[in-house]
């Protein structure tokens, strides 16, 4: 048995030793925030904050966030109460077909976290290793600066 | 369950503030329908239906009214990204008189929606929307007048008001009770009038996506989300070839791993079905590593593919011909021959189906394009009778065009089966999506023309070698074959269709090959090999892309040695007003002053360029144009598109944001497709198969964009889903010309070929 601490509850689950995160989020704790893409570390769907930082559950074992603090999109905000960059991915329409859509907003929350007024170019770099197949960069690149704005 | 069985009901979609005042406002204008005419008079000659009503000619496929009010209404097309559903309930709520919100929206079931074929070729808003507008118009006024013969007034005095006919005393009658009073199972009635373009309130509104929100707070909306009570996972164990083939295969070791319920073997399809996800995977693996394989002969019997493309057999066929001006007796002839490599679909999600057998029958969820026709393949691979089935669509991440999702619907399925009752999920690894999708086909293009002393063109000559576009599978009862690729390599094998090209006027291998300048001589060519050792199928714009690209890499080259600039060069020879129109605007929103483009001009470290590219989809879809402007590193030969600026026409555009949304998407693509995008594979398989090995494009990578649409409210809606890939395409590649003065010729332009170019 496993104790992870998840969205601010504690959870525990059965699982075999080395099974990686992104596989017990979603079918384990059936959380959809989270999606799996490459599974290489490569495209930054399965991003996921682990103590406020971003970090890709595909490639984190579940022995290594014991004790830490596990956030989800379904944990960041809530139609009720979006994060910033939720409501600033609506507001800006910033997606099509949204898979890549839970790694954009996880990374753009802790990089607005970190850096609470970026310019645009910071903004295409630390979101570079994010990929979207749909195009919608442009649109991101709004969305987060928008987000950022009210966070100021 | 809602998602289960896709009844989608946006009442309670979360929006902000912001938007949701914009909403309100909306329905508002939407509650207080104007009055209208319904229908047309006697003796006004009477339209033709829809197609796609012609094929689904029952109202009550297209829309029901329960007792109480409330309204579904019914879609064939399918959400692939595009904004499809959002569209389809404001044309409905339009034609309604119902707020959005109070709609239910059911899409892609074989089981409750009409069959309009595949959602693909930005057909949805021209086909699908304009059946599903048609048939809510005629339900509509049939309500409409089933109250005003209760209240004995004339139907042209009533208004609709969210749902309730009000009547000229005040008097309000639902619907619900308006359709007690009539039948809406009957044809729909050819008769049956929309709402003019001017009191139209939701269509032509950019309405908020409605899928937007859920997908926003991680809410269940994709098929990978789908968790059914006692689900187990399934993984395929991949040949290490196309043309692989089991020898043998042990398959004790493996039902032995943890987590294991299942290994299925028939003829060379192995797959294990097991507990966890991860541990199916694990099995899979290590089952593909265990057989034995006769890994079959070479692709392209170990040549390149653009040796194959030329020299292999071919069905050559003049697709389209003009006879007037010649080649010869001209001030200008030219000729050139461009190349590209294939190019995949790549989604960030692989394909994944769900599958379940019980009682006989079989359920699947897929995020196909095509629900019946994934059907009727999926019958043809089982033996098993298509009634016996039932397709589900569920959203998967983006395909842009025929990628594994049919393919994975059959491998969950064959899983199923060994577990009877029980359901199970398949996902392919991204590495598995890149091998075994089909790709997009490797293409080359031939052009010759001839310039007048005045700069017009005399004559235009394009041939194009192409592997198939298009390998769906197909509707019930349509080609022999099956094209779900594991029933390929079953005990008793199908055999794939036999691949057609698609006649003009859309076009597979020579979509877009018909100029769209006014040469008095023309000619298009297609050489068309119908046999793909790399399976080849719909790629976003199929051969469209390639074909328009290259045409405009022609056109520039040959402004250039006119001494025209290419924005001027293109007026000379172009006659559609339409194409002036975006060409204008997209050039006056750049600030580019063009000049003509000197060849081989002195190198600097860096260069600078812009260019144009001009397109209409199809040659009957929108109008784009792109404006790019590039720099160049002649040091490295790295290319960076630093701004795009697009202007569309897309006739009536249903919801003006989502189109830009498409426009702007697929001009990033098209970078990506341009500058960096190239399969490679070695003797048996596609090898391109990371994202480190097929890198697409990121965000440092991404233009600035501004984009314009030139609304035309008068004029029926054309696709706008593929219409920027081309003319953004082309855009860089004429900036790349204009600043360097040389021409790459093979797609992608990678620092290499931009290199080599340089230093020619
Ligand atoms: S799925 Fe984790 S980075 Fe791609
Ligand atoms: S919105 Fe489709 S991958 Fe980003």
């Amino acid at each position: 048995m496993t104790e992870l601490f998840v969205n601010g509850r504690k959870v525990r689950v059965e699982v075999p030793p080395g099974t990686r995160l992104i596989y017990v989020l979603r079918n384990d704790l059936a959380l959809n925030g989270p999606k799996l893409g490459c599974a290489r570390g490569q495209c930054g769907a399965c991003t996921i904050h682990l103590d406020g930082i971003a970090a890709r559950s595909c490639q984190i074992s579940i022995e290594a966030v014991q004790g830490r603090s596990i956030t989800t999109l379904e944990g960041l905000g809530t139609p009720d109460r979006p994060h910033p960059v939720q409501a600033a991915f609506i507001a800006e329409q910033a997606l099509q077909c949204g898979y890549c859509t839970n790694g954009m907003i996880m990374q753009a929350a802790a990089l607005i976290a970190a850096k609470p007024s970026p310019s645009e170019a910071e903004v295409s770099a630390m979101m570079n290793a994010n990929l979207c197949r749909c195009g919608c960069q442009p649109r991101v690149v709004r969305a987060v600066m928008k987000a950022a704005g009210r966070t100021l | 369950m809602t998602l289960m069985d896709n009844r989608i009901h946006f009442a309670s979609a979360p929006v902000s503030l912001s938007r949701r005042r914009f909403v309100q406002g909306l329905a508002a204008a939407a509650a207080t329908g104007l009055t209208i005419q319904f229908r047309l008079a006697e003796g006004q000659p009477v339209p033709d239906l829809p197609a796609m009503i012609k094929r689904n000619p029952n109202l009550n496929a297209w829309v029901r009214i329960a007792p109480d009010g409330a309204v579904t209404v019914f879609t064939g097309r399918v959400e692939i990204g595009q904004g499809c559903l959002t569209a389809m309930l404001q044309i409905a709520a339009e034609e309604l008189d119902v707020a959005p919100g109070r709609i239910t929206l059911v899409s892609g079931d074989t089981a409750q929606t009409p069959d309009e074929g595949v959602t693909s070729g930005s057909f949805s808003m021209k086909l699908g929307g304009t059946a599903l507008g048609h048939a809510c118009a005629d339900a509509r006024g049939t309500l409409v007048r089933a109250a005003a013969e209760a209240w004995k007034v004339d139907a042209s005095t009533l208004k609709v008001e969210d749902g309730s006919i009000i009547g000229p005393s005040g008097a309000r009658m639902h619907y619900g009770e308006a359709a007690s009073r009539v039948s809406l199972t009957r044809p729909v009635d050819p008769a049956a009038r929309r709402k003019p373009a001017s009191s139209q309130r939701i269509i032509g509104s950019s309405y908020p996506r409605v899928d937007i929100p859920a997908k926003v707070f991680g809410q269940p909306v994709f098929i990978h989300d789908l968790r059914p009570e006692g689900m187990l996972f399934g993984a395929i164990a991949r040949p290490p070839a196309y043309a692989a083939r089991v020898v043998s295969v042990d398959l004790a070791p493996i039902k032995a791993m943890p987590g294991v319920v299942e290994v299925v073997r028939d003829g060379s399809f192995l797959g294990v079905i097991a507990r966890r996800e991860e541990q199916a995977r694990a099995a899979a693996e290590k089952l593909a590593a265990a057989a034995r394989w006769d890994v079959g002969p070479a692709l392209f019997a170990g040549k390149g593919v653009f040796e194959h493309l030329l020299n292999a057999p071919a069905e050559v066929k003049v697709i389209h011909e003009t006879r007037g001006g010649a080649l010869d007796v001209v001030s200008i002839r030219h000729k050139a021959e461009y190349r590209r490599a294939f190019q995949a679909h790549a989604s960030i999600g692989a394909s994944c189906a769900l599958a379940q057998c019980a009682d006989g029958k079989l359920t699947v969820w897929s995020h196909t394009q095509g629900p019946f026709s994934l059907r009727a393949h999926l019958a043809k691979a089982l033996r098993t009778p298509e009634v016996s089935i039932r397709v589900i669509h569920a959203q998967g991440a983006g395909c842009y065009g025929h990628n594994g999702a049919d393919d994975v619907a059959l491998d969950a399925a064959l899983l199923a089966r060994a577990v009877a009752g029980r359901p199970v999920r398949v996902q392919w690894s991204h590495e598995e999506e890149m091998a075994w999708e089909p790709w997009g086909s490797a293409m080359i293009v031939r052009l010759e023309a001839g310039v007048a002393g005045d700069g017009r063109l005399t004559a235009w000559n394009h041939d194009v070698w192409s592997f198939p576009h298009s390998t769906r599978p197909g509707p019930s009862g349509g080609m022999e074959g099956c094209n779900l690729r594991s029933a390929w390599y079953l005990a008793e094998p199908l055999k794939a269709s036999k691949p057609r090209d698609g006649a003009l006027p859309n076009g597979a291998a020579g979509r877009n090959a018909v100029p769209i300048y006014a040469a008095a001589s023309q000619r298009v060519t297609t050489h068309f090999l119908a046999e793909m050792p790399i399976r080849t199928s719909a790629l976003r714009t199929l051969g469209g892309f390639f074909n328009a690209v290259s045409a405009e890499m022609f056109l520039d080259e040959l402004a250039a040695m006119s001494g025209h600039d290419p924005v001027s060069f293109r007026l000379k020879n172009v006659r559609d007003e339409r194409l002036v129109a975006v060409l204008s605007k997209a050039v006056e929103m750049s600030g580019w002053t063009p000049t003509p483009v000197s060849a081989g001009r002195k190198l600097a470290r860096e260069m600078l360029g812009m260019g144009v590219g001009l397109s209409r989809y199809k040659n009957q879809d929108s109008y784009v144009a792109v404006v790019a402007e590039v720099s160049v590193d002649t040091a490295s030969g790295a290319v960076r598109v630093l701004r795009m600026w697009s202007a569309t026409d897309t006739g009536r555009s249903i919801n003006p944001d989502g189109v830009i949304n498409q426009i702007e998407g697929g001009m990033v693509q098209a970078a990506s497709w341009t500058l960096l995008e190239s399969g490679r594979f070695d003797v048996g398989i596609m090898k391109a198969v990371d994202y480190a090995d097929y890198p697409i494009i990121d965000f440092t990578g991404s233009p600035k964009i501004q984009s314009a649409l030139i609304d035309r409210p008068e004029m029926p809606p054309l696709g706008a889903g593929e219409g920027s890939q081309a003319p953004a395409g082309a855009a860089i590649a004429n900036a790349i010309f204009a600043a360097t003065g040389r021409r790459i010729t093979e797609i992608p332009f990678t620092r290499e070929r931009v290199l080599a170019a340089l230093q020619a």
